[in-house]
């Protein structure tokens, strides 16, 4: 059975410990994939967390706002950035306590559904995180709206 | 915290959620309104916010919030403009809520909003450069009725620590009965609820309040309720909650409060109600000696001095 160290690449990104049954939910908030080829591994060992999924994206770089977006995926979501074969770069993404302008409300009659507002969320709790409505208060789970797949508020 | 204090931490401050209030915010808003009680001291009402305004914006129908929060403010001397239905305003031609209330906040001291939508008293607090009050944000908060509420309880009962507190009704979807119950977490006292299995209380509530080890008995009819509870707090169960009439009716008549149904809990026992009642309290337990609902409505003007007087006053320049 190949293991994910052979999921090698010359040039692109892999997103690493993500929990277990993120990797769908990743690719859509990713809009992945865009062209190039993508290899997804669920449900495999991991020595820290016992099991992950785990992404690997040819040709791509995210951006700091896909960044944001997947942080709240997790708790200690790891993207490295590999060029000619190489980690070039790595990062270990928090969750952030605050979440602005990435979340919808799920309530319709929340303000934030009516007027132009920049959405805020609170995390709220241990991980598996939800998160609070600044507006609202209602609370929601990160998987909430997955038809929606994240939007930025208009 | 004392008076100065108060003063300090209220002035210029918006109200938009009872859980943004601690316990020495509950507690100084109370103490506060002692002085502004007519069973208390004097009762003369001073001038003390002569030429504030105060601007009521209800979008939607209200009669004791709205009259309460404009008694209020012209006991202390000050003025009240505003409206009590969007119609006639700029409002229904489509003018959103953020530049409605910029432009509004030039023209008084503190805004009292009332919303069909939840967290329209947040955004509007975010818009306006004088204090917000939220006078109900659809089914979110009504962080003045929590208040009173509270002062109705400590003022009846004598105190908040000790007590034995039963919600009875909508507990889902009724803001009074979670907010009052976040708000009494605050002090030592166990809550029990008592309504039908469709309008149980809703989950984190509940395991807020269980987590706090505060949580009681949970049943469906008041002849469950232990007999040595001290406060009664009745809400109206809304037909519309119902999608078959018939399961309404019969939840109606399960709900309801008569002088007989509550002798078996003594003279000491306090029953509130936020009003309108329709018909979960008979008249008769008018006549009992714990009724306290018209005290509570009373004291709502009360409460609603203490508060604006904390964030406008004279002493908030101390």
């Amino acid at each position: 059975m190949r293991g994910p160290k052979d999921f090698r690449l010359s040039d692109g990104t892999v997103i690493d410990h993500l929990p277990v049954g993120t990797a769908a939910r990743a690719l859509e908030v990713l809009n992945l994939p865009r062209g190039g080829p993508v290899t997804v591994g669920m449900n495999v060992p991991s020595t820290t967390f016992g099991r992950k999924d785990i992404i690997r994206v040819e040709g791509v770089e995210l951006s700091k706002s896909e960044l944001d977006r997947l942080a709240l995926l997790g708790q200690r979501v790891t993207v490295s950035l590999v060029r000619d074969g190489d980690v070039a770069h790595k990062v270990v993404l928090e969750t952030p306590l605050e979440v602005e302008g990435i979340l919808r409300c799920p309530n319709p009659t929340c303000i934030t559904n009516q007027e132009e507002v920049v959405t805020v969320f609170h995390r709220i709790g241990d991980f598996p995180y939800r998160f609070r409505c600044h507006h609202c208060e209602r609370t929601r789970s990160i998987h909430e709206e997955t038809e929606e797949a994240l939007p930025t508020r208009r | 915290m004392d008076v100065t204090e108060a003063h300090r931490a209220f002035r210029g401050r918006s109200v938009i959620s009872a859980e943004d209030f601690h316990k020495e915010d509950l507690l100084a808003v109370l103490d506060a309104a002692r002085r502004f009680d007519p069973e208390g001291g004097s009762h003369q009402y001073e001038p003390l916010l002569q030429g504030r305004i105060l601007a009521t914006l209800f979008h939607e129908p209200s009669t004791r919030t709205r009259l309460s929060f404009e008694a209020a403010m012209l006991r202390l001397g000050g003025q009240v403009l505003g409206f009590a239905e969007p119609h006639q305003t700029s409002f229904s031609k489509g003018e959103s809520l953020a530049d409605a209330i910029r432009v509004v906040a030039s023209y008084c001291d503190v805004i009292v909003l009332r919303h069909p939508m939840e967290g329209a008293a947040r955004l509007a607090s975010e818009s306006s450069e004088v204090p917000v009050l939220n006078g109900g944000d659809g089914s979110n908060q009504h962080p003045t009725q929590t208040l009173l509420d509270l002062y109705t309880i400590r003022k009846s009962t004598g105190r908040l620590d000790g007590l034995k507190v039963a919600f009875m009704g909508d507990l889902r979807y009724g803001r009074t009965v979670h907010s009052l119950a976040n708000a009494l977490l605050n002090f030592d006292v166990q809550l029990s609820f008592v309504g039908p299995e469709s309008l149980r209380l809703p989950d984190v509530l509940r395991q807020r309040v269980e987590a706090a080890g505060r949580l009681g008995s949970e049943v469906s009819s008041v002849e469950e309720l232990d007999e040595d509870i001290d406060v009664l707090y009745a809400t109206r169960i809304q037909k519309e909650r119902f999608p078959d009439p018939l399961d309404y009716e019969r939840v109606r008549s399960a709900y309801r409060l008569t002088r007989a149904s509550l002798d078996r809990f003594g003279d000491d026992l306090k029953i509130l109600h936020p009003l309108p009642r329709v018909d979960e309290v008979a008249m008769d337990v008018d006549l009992h000696p714990g009724a306290v609902y018209f005290e509570q409505a009373r004291n709502g003007v009360t409460v609603r001095m203490a508060l604006l007087h904390l964030i406008l006053g004279e002493g908030a320049d101390a």
